[in-house]
């Protein structure tokens, strides 16, 4: 198991997001969470890659309680995050943001190997390698933010809302990419508000409610439910 | 009197021209220091004047016991900054910066008064233990003639010292890893953390860096002023970093040049052509053009 969730509680302050979520990520699998606004989508993934501390429960990651690491310690075991809103550093470099995915010690040493490969995956950022970040599309700044991911030899890619803003072609070329994440061999954690287009390539998801998982199950199974038709998949 | 300074011999003005610029160099230095932690950590550190005054002390006492001259001495200040730094961070810093995206008021108000405690503390201190006595290094390597400018050698080994730190600090930053993860620090904590990097490891190494340069531009400064060392002096050269930091654009390197050397200049022509206050008042009310016209600093 790529990452296991058990019974975690967590929030911000004394609010209170997450309220016992268990979940798990199989090896060299995608596991999609979708859910409304505001469910605590982005709190499970800032609670995963460590962002914030549970407030109990335990997170295992590759067979190791990570509960109590800090993220940078998480990334250094070989989790990788594109966080909400891709958080990249505008004023540096394509290639400058790249290269900062490789700064834990894990990939520092095969950074320009690394490099190689990820410029292989997105032809487009080799071309765009020495522009600043901030004036990139949304649609090449997602590829950075996937990539500088990529950068630190991660075994579980943590994704939150790579879609967000782009136009439905780049969508659709995204999503080709994180299947190609899994056919090398990676996990995938991905949060979606294209439910459809998510549980598409997903092999399990859940559904997230008020901080809590309220259904899961293979996508097909899932999407067969009347309610959640209505519920999330609605807007598609 | 001012228009005969401008009349009279050309040289008078070249040479002081030359000289504003040498002083523009080391009061950059001075700058770059606080500029650093400013830029990266986003902290207005108080007592930056203070830990000038104890970098030039640092000279003087390696001068007075050991014959040591002011470029030497400005390595070991910078050794010792580079401690006093990390130190700094950790007592005073790392409390409120811990797990922040970014500095929040409160921690900013926090950090502000503990500094301005601190300052107070080390100027108090100074004043007890080096006494109110004004001193200086006895250090003059003589002159250089330009045709007819004169250049004092001290001023101009000191610029060029204080152009390699700063050019130094440029490339770490853009060529070294770790020098990137500060640049990356000062735009998104949070994200600096997900690539891996301990923030507060990238943190205080900035602070750190910060205060090397701080007290060694301390003891580079004490070429230019020849009888001026004494334990308040940092209540002039603090606001004097200040306004070079803002004008050249807190985070940006050569900002600090770029605010050095324009400062340099005023203080010099205009203690030449008028009084020490007002070339002091000019400098400082500069900035008001400055931040109205170009807020980001006047470098692009
Ligand atoms: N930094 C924060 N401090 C306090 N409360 C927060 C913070 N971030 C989110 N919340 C609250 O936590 C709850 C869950 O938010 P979260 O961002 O996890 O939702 P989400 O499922 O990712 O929603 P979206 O689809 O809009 O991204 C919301 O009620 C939100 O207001
Ligand atoms: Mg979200």
């Amino acid at each position: 198991m790529a990452l296991e969730l058990r019974d975690v509680d967590s929030g911000y302050g004394e609010t209170q997001v997450l309220r016992g979520v268990s979940l798990k990520c199989g090896d060299g699998t995608i596991t999609v969470m979708v859910g409304p606004n505001g469910a605590g989508k982005t709190t499970t993934l800032k609670t995963v890659n460590g962002l914030i501390r549970a407030w109990s429960g335990s997170i295992m990651f590759g067979g190791e309680d990570v509960t109590r690491l800090h993220a940078f310690e998480r990334v250094e075991r070989g989790m990788a995050s594109c966080p909400e809103g891709r958080r990249l550093f505008p004023r540096l470099s394509t290639e400058t943001n790249l290269r900062l995915g490789a700064y834990s010690k894990r990939a520092r040493d095969s950074v320009d190997e690394t490099l190689q490969d990820v410029y292989g995956m997105f032809p487009r950022l080799r071309e765009r390698a020495e522009v600043r970040v901030g004036r990139l599309s949304g649609g090449e700044q997602q590829m950075v933010g996937i990539g500088r991911a990529l950068m630190a030899k991660p075994s579980l890619v943590v994704l939150d809302e790579p879609s967000l803003g782009l136009a439905p072609k780049l969508i659709g070329e995204i999503f080709e990419k994180i299947v190609e994440l899994k056919k090398r061999g990676l996990s995938v954690l991905l949060v979606e508000q294209n439910a459809f287009q998510a549980l598409n390539i997903a092999d399990y998801a859940y559904v997230l409610q008020e901080g809590r998982v309220v259904n899961e199950g293979p996508p097909s199974q899932l999407m067969d439910r009347e309610e959640l038709k209505k519920a999330y998949f609605s807007i598609e | 009197m001012v228009a005969s300074y401008f009349l009279s011999d050309p040289s008078v003005l070249l040479s002081d021209l030359v000289f504003g610029l040498l002083l523009g160099c080391v009061l950059a230095v001075v700058a770059h220091g606080l500029n650093m932690i400013w830029g990266v950590v986003k902290v207005v550190n108080i007592a930056h004047g203070e830990f000038i005054m104890l970098g030039a002390y640092g000279a003087y006492f390696l001068n007075l016991y050991w014959g040591i001259g002011p470029l030497a001495s400005a390595v070991f200040d910078a050794a010792i900054g580079f401690l006093v730094g990390y130190a700094f961070y950790y007592v005073f810093l790392h409390r409120e910066l811990r797990g922040k995206e970014t500095v929040s008021l409160q921690s900013e108000m926090v950090t502000l008064v503990a500094t301005f405690g601190l300052s107070l503390v080390i100027s108090t201190l100074a004043l007890i233990i080096f006494s109110g006595n004004v001193v200086g290094i006895d250090y003059d390597p003589g002159t250089l003639l330009l045709g007819p400018v004169s250049v004092p050698l001290g001023g101009l080994y000191v610029a060029v010292v204080s152009i390699l730190i700063i050019s130094g600090t440029y490339l770490f930053l853009e060529r070294t890893f770790i020098g990137a993860a500060i640049r990356a620090y000062s735009q998104d904590v949070t994200a600096t953390e997900l690539i891996g990097a301990n923030p507060a490891k990238v943190a205080s190494l900035a602070t750190a860096l910060g205060f090397a340069i701080t007290m060694a531009g301390g003891a580079l400064l004490t070429v230019f002023i020849s009888v001026g060392i004494n334990p308040l002096m940092g209540t002039l050269y603090a606001p004097i970093s200040f306004v070079i930091v803002v004008m050249g654009g807190p985070g940006k390197m050569w900002g600090s040049l770029a605010g050095g050397l324009t400062l340099g200049i005023v203080f010099d022509v205009l203690q030449a052509v008028a009084t020490p206050q007002i070339a002091f008042a000019t400098g400082f009310l500069l900035l008001i053009p400055v931040l109205i016209l170009r807020p980001e600093g006047i470098l692009k």
